[in-house]
Order: C-alpha cells, then sequence, then structure tokens
C-alpha cells in the first residue's frame, strides 16, 4: 500500500482492492509472501514514511521532547527504546496527533507523513488516523462482539458498504491480524470473551481493516505472556512486508528480534538511532551501550 | 515474644470498629426490613382480585375506599409520560457534562450547582411551583380548563404533574448516567479515537452503547422516584382520587386523560391515611402495598441493569 497526498485528505481515492480481493485468493498470496518472509537483516536504506524535524515537545510547562529529528522507514521496523518517562509514548503519539487530545499538550517542529505536513491546514485528523493505526499497551477492544469490533472501525470511513463486503473486510483483516482461524466460529462472541493476546490482534486487526499505512504499538506486549507475545512478534514480521510499523518496546530481546531500525531516547532526547545491529552491536554512546546491556531502566 | 506475634496494641480497637460498624449494618437493616415488611403484612389482607379491579370510592366510611385500579393507571402514566418528558434532556445532559464539560469553565460550575440545588429542593416546593406557573392562561391546553374560568388554567392535569415530576426526577437521573458514561474507560475511547472516529462518533458508537445499562439504571431509578413521589401528585395532579374520564382505557380518550386530573397510588394512599379525607386505613396500607410492590420490582431492574454494565466493563 503507497502512502501519496490523497490518502491526507477527507475524501482518499485510494484504490480499493483491499475490499474487493477475493479473500482466498489474497490469502494464498500471503501465504506466498510468508514462504519468503524479508531475512532478518533487511536494509533500511529505504524511502521514509515519517520525517520528524526538530520536534519539541511540552504538556504545560513540563518540556518532555527536545529537538528530535528521526526517520521511519517505509515497510520496516522501527524500535523506540529507553527508559520509563523517557518521552517514547510521547514521540508516537505525535505521529497520529493523539497528544492534540490533551489540553496541555504543545509541540514544535515538523512531521511529515509522505511527505506532507500532518498538521497542515487541508489535513483531516480523522484521515491522518485512518492512516496511522495505534495498537496500545492495554488490548482495548470495545465491548461489542468480535465482528462489531472490526465492523465498526471499517463502516467508519465506508458507511455505505454493502453487508456482503463488509464480511469480506472482516475476514480479511483477522486473517492479516492470524486470529481469524481461532475466532471464524465464534465472530458473534464478545470481544471481551478472548484471551489478552487475542485482545490485542483483534486490535491490530481492527486498525489494519481501515487500510492504514503505518502501525504504530505502545509496548502493546507489556500485558502479554510469552507464547501471546511470540505470537504477535512473529505476526509483526509479516506485516512489515505491507506496512511501516513503529513499536514502542521496553524488551531489549523483542527489539533485537523484530525491529530493522532502533531509536534510543533518553531523558527526552534522541540520542542515538540506527540500523538494529548497529544500534545493539556497536552502539555509538555510552548511554546507549549502557541501556542494551542491561544497566540501567 | 517472636516477630511475627505483635503486641496486640491495635487489636481490641480495630475489634470494636468492626464491631459497630456491624451493629450499625444491622441496625439499618432490621429497621429498613420492618418497615417494609409490617406495611406488607398490614396491606396484604387488603390485596384481592375486587381491590385492584375496581375504582376508588370517595367515602368518609371505613371499608368502603373503594379499589385501586385508577391509581395504578395514573402512576403508571405519570411515571411513563414523566420519563419520557425527560429522557432527551436527560441523556443530552449527561452526555454534555461527561464529555464536552471543563470543570474549569465558569458555565460547568453554574449547571453543577444548578443541578444540586435542583436535587435538593423538596419535591412540595416543585409542586407549588408547578401550580403557579401552570395555572397561568397560557398553559389551557395542558390541563382542562373551564372551572375556574377567565384566564386562568386549571393547573392540574396528568401532562402538568408530568412536567414537574420530570423536573424533579431530572437531576437524579442526570447524576446517574452521567456517573455511568464517566466509568466507560478512557482506553476504549482512545481505541476509537485512533481507528479516526472521531469525538462525537466515538461517543455515539462506542461510549453510548457501552453505557446502556447504566443509563437504563439511571431512568428505572428515575421512574422509581416519580412512582413514589406524593407532593407533587397532590399539589398538581388534583385533589382528587378519581381518574377525571371514565372510560379512560379507549384510544381517543388519552388525549382527554392526560389534560385531565386523576390520583395515583401515592395519593390514594395519602387521602385514606388517617391525616386524608377518607380515613380507610385499610385501603391505604392495600395501596402501600402495591407501590411498594412496584418501586422494589423499579430497584431490582435497576440493580440487575447495574450488574450487566459492570460486567460489560
Ligand atoms: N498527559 C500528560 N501530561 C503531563 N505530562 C505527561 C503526560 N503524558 C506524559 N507526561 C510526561 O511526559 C514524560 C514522557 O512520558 P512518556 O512519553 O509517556 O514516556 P515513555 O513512554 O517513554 O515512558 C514523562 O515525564 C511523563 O510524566
Ligand atoms: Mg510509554
Amino acid at each position: 500500500m503507497r502512502v501519496d497526498d490523497a490518502m491526507l485528505r477527507e475524501d482518499p481515492t485510494m484504490s480499493d482492492t483491499f475490499l474487493t480481493a477475493d479473500p482466498n485468493d489474497t490469502f494464498s498470496m500471503l501465504e506466498g509472501m510468508l514462504a519468503t518472509a524479508a531475512p532478518r537483516v533487511r536494509s533500511t536504506d529505504v524511502p521514509s514514511v515519517f520525517e520528524v524535524r526538530a520536534l519539541d515537545v511540552s504538556y504545560g510547562s513540563k518540556r518532555v521532547l527536545h529537538d528530535v529529528s528521526l526517520d521511519i522507514p517505509e515497510k520496516r521496523i522501527t524500535a523506540f527504546i529507553g527508559p520509563s518517562g523517557c518521552g517514547k509514548s510521547t514521540a508516537l503519539r505525535c505521529l497520529n496527533r493523539m497528544n492534540d487530545e490533551i489540553p496541555t499538550f504543545k509541540m514544535r517542529g515538523k512531521i511529515r507523513l509522505a511527505g506532507q505536513d500532518i498538521r497542515g491546514k487541508s489535513v483531516n485528523v480523522t484521515a491522518l488516523r485512518r492512516n496511522v493505526g495505534m495498537v496500545f499497551q492495554q488490548p482495548n477492544p470495545f465491548p461489542m462482539s468480535i465482528y462489531d469490533n472490526i465492523a465498526l472501525a471499517v463502516r467508519e470511513h465506508e458507511s455505505r458498504i454493502a453487508r456482503s463486503t463488509l464480511d469480506g473486510v472482516v475476514e480479511q483483516a483477522l486473517r492479516h491480524a492470524s486470529l481469524w482461524d481461532e475466532v471464524k466460529g465464534n465472530l458473534k462472541g464478545s470481544a471481551l470473551s478472548l484471551s489478552g493476546g487475542q485482545q490485542q490482534r483483534l486490535c491490530i486487526a481492527r486498525a489494519l481493516a481501515v487500510k492504514p499505512a503505518v502501525i504504530m504499538l505502545d509496548e502493546p506486549c507489556a500485558s502479554l505472556d510469552p507464547i501471546s507475545t511470540a505470537r504477535i512478534e512473529e505476526l509483526l514480521l509479516e506485516l512489515s512486508a505491507d506496512y511501516s510499523i513503529v513499536i514502542v518496546t521496553h524488551n531489549m530481546a523483542q527489539a533485537k528480534r523484530i525491529s530493522d531500525k532502533v531509536a534510543f531516547f533518553l531523558m527526552g532526547r534522541l540520542l542515538e538511532m540506527g540500523d538494529a545491529l548497529q544500534v545493539f552491536e556497536a552502539p555509538q554512546r555510552q548511554e546507549t551501550a549502557e541501556y542494551v546491556r542491561g544497566a540501567f531502566g | 515474644m517472636g516477630p511475627l506475634q505483635d503486641e496486640g496494641r491495635h487489636r481490641i480497637g480495630s475489634r470494636v470498629g468492626i464491631a459497630l460498624c456491624w451493629a450499625a449494618a444491622i441496625a439499618v437493616a432490621s429497621v429498613c426490613l420492618f418497615i417494609i415488611g409490617y406495611l406488607l403484612v398490614q396491606g396484604w389482607h387488603s390485596i384481592n382480585w375486587t381491590f385492584l379491579s375496581t375504582d376508588p370510592v370517595a367515602s368518609m366510611t371505613e371499608g368502603e375506599a373503594g379499589g385501586v385500579r385508577t391509581p395504578m393507571v395514573g402512576t403508571a402514566v405519570l411515571v411513563l409520560f414523566s420519563t419520557f418528558l425527560i429522557l432527551p434532556v436527560a441523556i443530552g445532559a449527561a452526555i454534555y457534562l461527561a464529555e464536552y464539560m471543563d470543570e474549569r469553565w465558569w458555565i460547568t460550575r453554574i449547571v453543577r450547582i444548578g443541578l444540586e440545588t435542583l436535587a435538593s429542593v423538596p419535591s412540595v416546593v416543585f409542586g407549588m411551583f408547578g401550580l403557579a406557573v401552570f395555572t397561568l392562561g397560557f398553559f389551557k391546553f395542558l390541563s382542562a380548563s373551564g372551572t375556574e374560568g377567565g384566564n386562568m388554567a386549571f393547573g392540574r392535569s396528568f401532562l402538568v404533574a408530568s412536567i414537574v415530576m420530570g423536573v424533579h426526577v431530572l437531576p437524579f437521573v442526570i447524576k446517574v448516567a452521567e456517573e455511568s458514561i464517566r466509568n466507560i474507560p478512557l482506553s476504549q475511547r482512545q481505541g476509537a479515537l485512533a481507528l479516526g472516529m472521531t469525538k462525537w462518533r466515538t461517543i455515539r458508537k462506542v461510549v453510548l452503547p457501552a453505557a446502556k445499562s447504566g443509563i437504563a439504571t439511571a431512568v428505572v431509578l428515575g421512574m422509581g422516584l416519580a412512582a413514589g413521589d406524593t407532593a407533587i401528585v397532590m399539589l398538581t395532579l388534583g385533589g382528587t382520587m378519581t381518574m377525571a374520564v371514565d372510560k379512560w382505557w379507549q384510544v381517543g380518550n388519552w388525549v382527554e386523560v392526560l389534560k385531565g386530573a386523576g390520583s395515583t397510588l401515592t395519593s390514594y394512599i395519602y387521602f385514606n391515611s388517617p391525616a386524608g379525607d377518607g380515613n380507610s386505613p385499610g385501603a391505604a396500607l392495600g395501596a402501600a402495598f402495591v407501590l411498594i410492590a412496584i418501586v422494589l420490582v423499579f430497584n431490582l431492574a435497576a440493580v440487575l441493569l447495574f450488574r450487566r454494565q459492570q460486567r460489560a466493563a
């Protein structure tokens, strides 16, 4: 899926292949992709989906991000790491303007998605958020059926969608989030009856259903057991063939396992950013070296 | 003494405290059960099919007060109609208070103080106020006029009583509904916003459906309050035991019923109690039995609905 200017407008003129494709067809295509899944070392020398320049953020009088500039590579996994309170979530939430909901929030600097200023006049926040999906630390499915969790998101942007098409989109999203096989017999069941890991995958499916270009996850495995965590990691690796992914994580092993690029934050500053291998094996800064070794935080 | 055995310094104090709390709780429960039990046992004697299916009779003789058919209907009409009238306002206000108002705005403070004042005004004051307002000629269309002639309206009818009762229960309904809206976790709202839903769509599609049973609880509690109030009925529904319209069950008469005076279980109880004109305590107790049963059903429904919300959240 390509990011282009039209995606940020109220009326996206994106291709509808996602909606009209025969689910089985797409599924076998996906399986094909998995077989040749990207090698673990991938070049990050690819176009950027996000460009952040000189980002300063404060809540009221409290400054929490200082002069952060970074690029998020397209169709790669970028990890934000750093000790608690260093501003990772804040940085993430700037990218889909979720911070706008906080009255004391103030920011300076430029953030461009596919070259377009996300705070520009013509930009519609709802269109931005549709294109930049977000998954939270605590799974937060809506208290309704599994089907409706996804249908609600889809209808929000495509109110006239036919029931049969919608069924296809829901199935598609659940398959993409590798949840379909576990829930296909129980689509009308409550989302709250799923396990934590399943709920988190449902939240990912929900985000996927509105056809984003970027998926951001803020410590998505923090409340999950190791097996559920492994499933999510596997899923993210699969999804990174089609989506640009940004993940905040406290778990160094996780960052090592899945990320292509790593940004290390410390006390509101971006201390170091580079290819995952480099950051973990040959960090440039003393602090980074200590942090990735587990010396603090 | 080992480290695991303390000297019992706080032990006696704790026991006394706990015992006092238990005693208080048991005292409250037994007073409550005694009152309800007394009324139920006493009232039970008067309950029979005739009592439930005949209309009240204005009589000074003990045992000739008739039955409670129209008062039951009156209670139902008043409860349903007042709820129906305030529902949109109550839900709208609850959404506004829970979702949009900033506690720092002066308007928020005024609304909050207003609601609290409204909640603490005794219902007899509302009744008096309602009577003062709705006897103005301008409001003739709400109550059958004629008797008092000129440019005065009669000022007493199911419509008038419903409006006044609605204002009386409004702050309680708003309060409970607001609370249940606030109880929907922030994480779900954020989930919706992050999907590109606007705030209003988030409220419509995620928050309100999740708060549905809490809001229903609020409404049912309001109905219980309306069913139990007496002063507003006495003042604005008319000082009568009977329904103004005879064939009230005919659809064609319903507008007239709403514009006419009538009675409810509470006013029936008042008239037949030793304090009223009727002096038929047996009938009053029977009506009390019916009323308590109705209010208990409302409260039970509220509890069940509330549980459902708890489970869903
Ligand atoms: N809504 C808020 N209001 C005020 N301060 C906040 C708010 N959210 C986060 N902060 C502060 O901003 C700093 C960065 O927080 P956050 O971005 O959540 O860090 P991280 O995700 O790296 O743990 C912390 O000091 C935190 O206390
Ligand atoms: Mg965080």
